[in-house]
């Protein structure tokens, strides 16, 4: 769900990065932090345990000049991949506008990917929602690591539904593939929400007509 | 679905939060909604709104889940205490909170007692903002992208 301030002119949007525990979720928005223009960006916040797993989320609020005449804020959350913390997992995921879903590619952990996915799918379920309406990408990560799986097969594994979606390679800590997905769902993101807001428009339109 | 507000939404949204810190003595307020995003602060003591909307809806509904678990709807109001300022956190409706900042010169009791009609003040706000069949004074007719490329970029890359 956005938010729109004709006042301020201003528009929110909220993506969540989404995947199973210690696939580089966290990672991202780090390295998003320390590389991004500082007039971009505000502070990256981690609610996370000692071991510094997250614990709630990691928040990071990102700015960017997207819509003509409108100042476009992007509030970039983590969900905590460990499997108990479900609940909390849902909390973040409320009003969401896209999602990332960050995969390991390590041959490994294939299985916690696919439970991780079929966990996205059960939360948006549960709140009302559908991944095949919301705009989301697939990021590949640990692809420097020894045994990975092909990305043809995380492909065939996770991005399996009737439209395929953007999916990209990457090694998150040393940035390859972050900002290609981060800016491939911030155009998903705004295209939805340009198309949705135009069809609205049209629609009040034919109100005032009939 | 989005959450639209117009000028006028703004200006009525200010007027009760300007009446509460006054009324309440407190130092500042932020109203978000329960996914994290700012719908407006006023006063002081809300220099990270943003940060302060995303764990404020974060704490608020981690109460709600604790009262599901207590078997009651829910807590309709939060409270932490600190040792020079403190927050209290209410529910406007579902999707609608109200978070205070006080410093603890303030009285607690008093951000409580008038937080409860600022709360109905906006409810009443925010039944109208979300009716179906509202219609927007001048709105955009379209939003337009800035441009085709790149939204972000790391420094020194191409």
């Amino acid at each position: 769900m956005s938010f729109i301030n004709f006042a301020n002119r201003e528009v929110q949007l909220k993506i969540v990065y989404y995947g199973p525990g210690l696939c580089g979720k966290t990672t991202n928005l780090q390295i998003i932090h320390r590389m991004i223009a500082t007039d971009a960006k505000g502070n990256l916040t981690s609610v996370a345990t000692s071991k510094d797993r997250t614990l709630f989320f990691d928040f990071m609020p990102l700015v960017a000049n997207a819509l003509e005449g409108y100042t476009t804020r992007f509030q970039m959350y983590t969900v905590p991949g460990q499997v108990m913390y479900n609940t909390t997992r849902r909390l973040v995921l409320r009003g969401t506008d896209g999602i990332v879903f960050v995969a390991d590619s390590q041959w490994s952990k294939m299985a916690e990917n696919v439970e991780s996915w079929a966990n996205l799918e059960e939360n948006l379920r549960l709140q009302g929602d559908s991944i095949d309406n919301i705009p989301y990408v697939l990021q590949f990560n640990k692809r420097d690591l020894p045994d990975v799986a092909p990305s043809h097969y995380l492909d065939f594994l996770l991005n399996n539904r009737g439209v395929r979606r953007p999916s990209f390679s990457a090694v998150a800590t040393d940035g390859t593939g972050v900002f290609e997905t981060l800016n491939m769902v911030a155009r998903l993101v705004l295209n939805r929400f340009v198309k949705s807001y135009a069809r609205k428009e049209s629609k009040e339109s034919e109100l005032v007509l009939v | 679905m989005s959450l639209t507000l117009v000028e006028k939404d703004v200006l009525r949204l200010r007027r009760v939060l300007v009446e509460l810190l006054e009324r309440s003595e407190s130092d500042g307020c932020v109203v978000c909604d329960s996914g994290g995003y700012v719908i407006a602060q006023e006063g002081r003591g809300t220099q990270d709104p943003l940060l302060i909307s995303a764990l404020g809806a974060g704490v608020f509904a981690a109460s709600r889940e604790l009262a599901r678990i207590l078997g009651e709807d829910e807590f309709s109001a939060v409270f932490h205490q600190g040792e020079k300022k403190s927050i209290f956190i209410r529910a406007v409706n579902r999707e609608v909170l109200l978070v205070i900042i006080f410093s603890n010169t303030a009285n607690v009791g008093l951000v409580r007692l008038y937080a409860a009609p600022a709360a109905t003040e906006m409810r009443v706000l925010f039944d109208e903002i979300s009716a179906p069949d509202r219609k927007i004074e001048h709105p955009e007719k379209a939003f337009v992208l800035t441009r085709e490329g790149d939204f972000f970029r790391a420094p020194g890359a191409s």
